[in-house]
């Protein structure tokens, strides 16, 4: 597996005696040989191993399940699986490799999955505009079927193109159930209340592929990562013209030595900062590289893990004109559900786009420290907790960008006004 | 006792917990700290009303629904809980600490509010309309300019005030400081535009509505200005036979003896006044109250009652900076401001001419009048006032105008003292004010600036200080009726009755001097407290009524979306074509620029004023501004209203996409007329691909307006037959609830429990709570706004629209 700092993806298997010539499936017929025992060991070698959820939020995947077995004793089941291959943010690269290079990896991990909470059905959650996945993972599903590997187990494919939002996990089952896809509010959690009200697994596919790992060598998989996040990360990291290269580096590697590694040189007079974790992360200066990429380090420098996205952006770049796109962006993707999200992202993105034209006033500065709480605190999903890490960081690291607009002057020279007046305060007449 | 047997999801804990009265397993937690039982399975916020804990807000929970949690408003604080969390959804646990009321949850909670109503393009009640003295429907009748509806214009307004031509010149209008266009550019003529309507049907003037039958009882007006005419006009059309009486040879108080030509013109007043007078109400001239009879010669007369519009016809004296007076009788060249202008609508002749050097004193009406009439007549003019621009009471066109037509203004100058030749007058002696320290109150008073004393040559001074009423006969003549000590009559505040019972008085008489519109907004609430009075009402009861429909209510701030479009401006007569003569200087709209205006108007009036939700809490939360107003316009939303349906309107521009009517259409009632479309922020609820909700499954059962907590969904008027059900019969079967395909008796609270539980969770119900039902019923369920509160009593809050919601 890795050697410590980044490698290319494993070697592409797309067909089933490709993949068993890569020891595919021996963890899963191990497994499935010992019935219940076979299903308390695979979740006793995911708690051992300490895997986090690689879906943006890790949590302790052995956490889950055990809610979800939990839940089947007293509510009933049998439970569901989902997998999440969507890839939300566009600029992953890691669902849509593994699915073409991997599908009888991903398989393999919702199988084992399926096994260690005692599901029957299993969804596998993917973007409908990923031909290429698509075509390589329903032919793996055929020929899985075909060889009768997958026992008992109903896997299907929901592809679907449901932007951003599309991935967030109670969305992502209102979706699967034929419903508008909106999030719907947490608690009673999917591991207790998912599909058909029944208890519900939902796990990254990066994640199940993590559990095939895990399950074939434990030891392998802890070599690498940190105390609090052991094993590999897949991100995709991209220089400023927008070039993507998929890595896998393990937790805890600094963003400066992954940004390395991708062969992508940063330094004053090319880089104004780094994003890290997608369309929802923070912005980190240079002087914030050596950050560790692991979830609390992540956290304490403002951002996420989010969806391993890692963006080198230029010298020209104005950070609250990079804010304010990156919150329009957002504002468009809401689900539109509840009133935080939907309505403050697009008072955040006005509020900036008035300091980006250059009619903003210093007490701007206030509403948008406030409402980068506001809009988090008062949000029904993920999507709204984190839609104000690009504010955040951009205010954090670059008061100087905000300043100067204030006065007046684009910092790097690049902004084009798109506002003629601000937002003003006016009461009752 | 009823046993309910109840699985909700995601709380299957399979404890075993006590019962409660109603047999469900309950258990205790506590809600700022008060002690609650709840059952397995209910929401905190269904525990919390349960127990009379109502101030946790909602707008997008209703008990017959699953929640949606998408309104933020009902969050909590729960003890280990990370973030706080909507107790509309969260299921009450054993033990669990609930905190309603913090800091954090206000301010999220204020904020919500804010978001919603930076984006919701609509308004509760008219501002101008409470701005308004008489409250005028504006929005009402601007809409009917703008639909060339005119003379229906006219009658609407005329419901609340019988001269809306004459106010449309002389009115200063308060209701367009409060005009929510300005907010978008510029407020709407509204004043201007009353007159408009008025003057197409002026030949032809309409009544509000049709007189009632005579009712025998005569009442005597006394005084023929705008309060006693108002007061005549609505006392005849509620069929009392009425009498105008007036000292002067004709009616129309200070509006004809007082504002000049120029400003309005008498021939028009006198059309206007047709409209009294058709009514039946006669006039009697020259007949002046403490000269020619008494207060008891008029109850001797057999006058049911009386109303005392007698004015403010006392001009004050002109009070120099040491406080001493003097007065016209005994100074030469010093002219009564009344008299002055009296003479001159009258066509009599005055001491003004061109040779005449003036200097008019003070900044209201009859300063401005005083100063642009001796302008006309060709003399040269200084207007002096002892504040700044802004204290003026007179309209700052009427300054502008007259500063403009060639009157000379000296302001922060108060008067040390005349100057004279002999019995000549000379010239007046200014001093400089300036604004001293702020007194208690934080009113900076203007001071003597002292050594700035500076002289104008004037052969005229006129002193326009102000009225007050002559009330030197009342003693003797008026007997019953208490003055003040500022020469005012003394009434009961909302039924202005004297202390004499069956006289009443109002105006400027009752106010000291004041506005024309101020007089008729008392006129005619004194015409409904005398028509009490008659029908042997009693009068602190209608002091009480009079008092609560009177009262203002709250206003929010929310953020107007409109485009721009400036205001058309009154055509003017130009200033070269003012010299030396009387000419009405404002020349009228033309209909197609009346109704370019009025159409301007936002139409800020909802039907669910009062009853909304939305409303509630933002007033509540203090919502009086809003940090995103004129933004950009993709800002906002400027949706098409949906009046097609017969009985429901629908209006998207008030949808705070709660999801109550989604809800409720599909889980209840079953026809699925509603979803949620677009994303982001152009999420909305609507009908399937936005067609008219006529073109839906819709069955008309009314569920979704009733849930609606804010006025997007209203009742469209209609009529309902009513059927008799007697209470004595009725076993409570529930066969009728459960036939009717609309599940319209579900709906109503007597039959609501027999609907859920026969038709609900295998639910059996016990003869005991069937025989208490009703009672029962009526506590279980939670108070909706609508319907709630009863309509009709506050006169700012219109019905529903018998027209359409807006457009
Ligand atoms: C020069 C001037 C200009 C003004 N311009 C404006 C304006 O532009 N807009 C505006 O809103 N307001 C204006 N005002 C104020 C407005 O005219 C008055 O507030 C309003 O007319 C008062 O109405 P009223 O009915 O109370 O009294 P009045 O209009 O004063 O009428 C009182 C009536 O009672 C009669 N009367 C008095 N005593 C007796 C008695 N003893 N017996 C019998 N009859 C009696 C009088 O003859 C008169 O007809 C102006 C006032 C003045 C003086
Ligand atoms: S819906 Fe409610 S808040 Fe909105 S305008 Fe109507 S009354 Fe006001
Ligand atoms: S826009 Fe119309 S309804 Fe609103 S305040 Fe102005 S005149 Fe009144
Ligand atoms: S009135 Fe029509 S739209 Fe409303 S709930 Fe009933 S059926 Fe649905
Ligand atoms: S129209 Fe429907 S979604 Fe909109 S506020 Fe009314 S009930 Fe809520
Ligand atoms: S979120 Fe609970 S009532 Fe709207």
């Amino acid at each position: 597996m890795p050697d410590g700092t980044s490698r290319a993806l494993i070697p592409t298997a797309t067909t089933l005696a490709d993949y068993q010539k890569q020891r595919g499936f021996q963890a899963y017929q191990r497994a499935s040989g010992q019935g219940a025992q076979g299903a308390a060991s695979i979740l006793e070698a995911v708690r051992q191993a300490k895997l986090r959820g690689r879906g943006g939020a890790g949590m302790p995947t052995a956490t889950k399940w055990q809610v979800v077995r939990d839940a089947v004793a007293t509510r009933g089941g049998p439970p569901y699986l989902v997998c999440n291959a969507y890839d939300a943010d566009l600029k992953s690269l890691v669902a849509a490799t593994l699915l073409a290079n991997q599908p009888f990896l991903v398989l393999e991990g919702i199988m084992l999955a399926a096994q260690a909470i005692g599901a029957r059905e299993a969804y596998l959650y993917m973007h409908s505009t990923n031909r290429t996945g698509y075509a390589a993972v329903t032919a793996a599903l055929n020929e899985a079927r075909n060889g009768r590997l997958l026992g008992d187990l109903t896997i299907t494919v929901v592809g679907v193109d449901l932007g951003f939002m599309g991935g967030e996990e109670t969305t992502m089952l209102e979706a699967i159930k034929g419903r508008r896809p909106m999030a719907q509010q947490r608690p009673p959690y999917p591991a207790q209340v998912g599909l058909g009200e029944l208890p519900t697994a939902i796990a990254n596919l990066e994640t199940l592929v993590q559990v095939v790992n895990i399950v074939r060598d434990p030891a392998a998989f802890a070599k690498n990562g940190t105390p609090a996040s052991p094993g590999t990360k897949y991100v995709s990291v991209y220089d400023v013209a927008g070039n993507g290269t998929l890595l896998e580096v393990p937790f805890g590697t600094t963003v400066a030595a992954i940004l390395k590694n991708a062969g992508i040189t940063v330094g004053t007079d090319t880089t104004r900062g780094v994003v890290v974790g997608g369309p929802e992360g923070g912005v980190l200066p240079l002087t914030q590289l050596t950050t560790a990429f692991d979830y609390e380090p992540l956290a304490q420098s403002g951002t996420i893990v989010g969806s391993g996205t890692i963006e080198v952006l230029g010298p020209q770049t104005c950070m609250v004109d990079w804010a304010r796109e990156r919150t329009k962006y957002l504002t468009e993707q809401s689900c539109g559900k509840c009133i935080p999200c939907r309505t403050g992202t697009k008072r955040i993105a006005g509020t900036l786009a008035g300091i980006m034209s250059d009619v903003g006033v210093s007490s701007d500065l206030d509403l948008l420290n406030e409402f980068a709480d506001y809009v988090p605190d008062g949000s029904l999903c993920g999507f709204g907790w984190h839609a104000t890490h690009p504010l955040r960081t951009a205010l954090r690291y670059y008061p100087d960008d905000f300043k100067l607009h204030l006065q007046g002057k684009c910092p790097t020279g690049a902004c084009v006004p798109v506002r003629s007046h601000r937002f003003v305060t006016k009461g009752v007449l | 006792m009823a046993t309910i047997v109840r699985e909700r999801p995601g709380t299957g804990s399979g404890d075993s917990f006590e019962r409660d009265d109603h047999g469900q397993p309950s258990f205790t937690f506590t809600i700022d700290g008060q002690t609650v039982e709840a059952h397995e399975g209910q929401t905190i916020l269904s525990a919390a009303i349960a127990h009379g804990i109502l101030d946790i807000p909602n707008l997008c929970n209703d008990e017959k629904l699953d929640p949606t949690s998408a309104c933020r408003m009902c969050l909590v604080e729960i003890a280990g809980e990370g973030r706080p969390l909507p107790s509309c959804n969260t299921p009450a646990a054993p033990g669990l600490q609930v905190t309603t009321k913090t800091k954090k949850l206000t301010h999220i909670r204020r904020t919500n509010l804010e978001m919603i109503l930076s984006d919701h393009n609509a308004y509760c009640q008219p501002p101008c309309q409470i701005g308004c003295p008489t409250h005028i429907d504006i929005p009402g009748y601007l809409e009917l300019i703008a639909a060339g509806q005119n003379r229906e214009a006219a009658r609407l307004v005329k419901e609340v005030l019988p001269f809306p031509y004459m106010l449309g010149l002389v009115c200063p209008a308060p209701c367009q400081e409060k005009c929510r266009r300005a907010l978008v550019d510029e407020e709407i003529a509204i004043c201007r535009m009353h007159g408009f309507a008025a003057e197409q049907c002026i030949d032809d003037p309409p009544t509000p509505w049709p007189q009632e039958a005579p009712t025998g009882k005569k009442v005597a007006v006394i005084g023929a200005g705008p309060a006693g005419l108002t007061a005549a006009y609505y006392l005849a059309l509620k069929g009392h036979s009425v009498k105008v009486i007036d000292m002067m040879p004709q009616p129309g108080g200070m509006t004809r003896y007082g504002i000049p030509e120029y400003r309005f013109q008498k021939d028009m007043l006198d059309k206007e006044l047709d409209g009294v007078w058709n009514l039946g109400v006669e006039y009697q001239g020259y007949a002046k109250l403490g000269k020619d009879y008494t207060l008891d010669d008029l109850f001797a007369a057999g006058y049911d009652a009386v109303f005392l519009g007698i004015g403010a016809w006392t001009s004050n004296p002109i009070t120099f900076v040491d406080n001493t007076e003097a007065s016209p009788e005994d100074t030469p060249g010093l002219i009564n401001a009344i008299s002055y202008l009296m003479d001159k609508t009258q066509g009599m002749p005055v001491p003004v001419d061109p040779g005449t050097e003036v200097v008019v004193l003070g900044g209201g009406f009859t300063t401005f009048d005083c100063t642009r009439t001796s302008v006309r007549l060709g003399a040269k003019v200084y207007t002096a006032y002892r504040r700044g621009r802004a204290e003026m009471t007179a309209t700052p066109e009427e300054v502008e105008d007259g500063e403009a037509e060639g009157a000379t203004l000296k302001l922060f100058s108060a008067p040390t003292k005349l100057i004279s030749e002999g019995d000549k007058l000379t010239g007046i002696e200014l001093v400089k004010m300036k604004l001293g320290e702020p007194d208690s109150s934080g009113r900076r008073r203007p001071i003597v600036d002292p050594g700035t004393e500076y002289t104008i040559p004037c052969n005229t001074v006129i002193p326009a200080f102000g009225q007050k009423p002559d009330v030197s006969y009342f003693p003797t003549h008026v007997q019953g009726v208490k003055t003040s000590k500022w020469s005012t009559v003394v009434t009961d505040p909302w039924n202005f009755m004297t202390d004499r019972p069956g006289v009443f008085s109002g105006g400027d008489c009752q106010m000291g001097a004041k506005t024309v519109i101020e007089c008729v907004a008392q006129g005619k609430l004194a015409a409904r407290a005398i028509d009490g009075y008659l029908k042997g009402e009693d009068m602190a009861a209608i002091s009480q009524r009079l008092e609560a429909e009177e009262r203002k209510p709250d206003l929010i701030s929310i953020v107007p979306y409109k485009p721009v479009e400036p205001k058309v401006k009154m055509p003017m007569l130009p200033y070269e074509d003012r010299k030396r003569n009387f000419k009405l200087i404002e020349m009228g709209y033309t209909p197609e620029q009346a109704q370019r205006e009025s159409a301007r108007c936002l139409q800020c009036a909802c039907p669910a004023a009062g009853q909304c939700d939305l409303q509630m809490y933002s007033i509540e939360y203090g919502l009086t501004d809003n940090r995103f107003h004129d933004g950009e316009p993709n800002d906002f939303h400027d949706y098409e209203v949906d009046i097609s349906h017969s009985f429901i309107l629908r209006d998207p521009n008030k949808c705070i996409n709660c999801t109550q009517c989604v809800r409720v259409c599909h889980d209840v009632i079953g026809p699925n007329c509603y979803g949620m479309f677009g994303k982001g922020f152009d999420t909305i609820v609507s009908t399937p691909f936005n067609v008219s909700l006529h073109e839906t499954d819709c069955v008309s059962c009314g569920a979704c307006v009733q849930v609606c907590p804010t006025g997007s969904l209203m009742m469209a008027e209609r009529e309902l037959v009513k059927y008799d059900f007697a209470l004595d019969r009725c076993i409570f079967c529930g066969d009728c609830v459960e036939v009717c395909p609309h599940g319209a008796l579900g709906e109503t609270p007597n039959f609501e429990l027999s609907f859920y539980n026969r038709v609900g969770n295998g639910v059996t119900l016990h003869m005991d709570d069937l025989a208490r039902a009703p009672d029962y019923l009526v506590d279980q369920r939670v108070p909706r706004r609508k319907g709630d509160v009863p309509g009709g009593t506050n006169p700012l809050i219109r019905p529903l629209p018998a027209r359409r919601i807006r457009e």
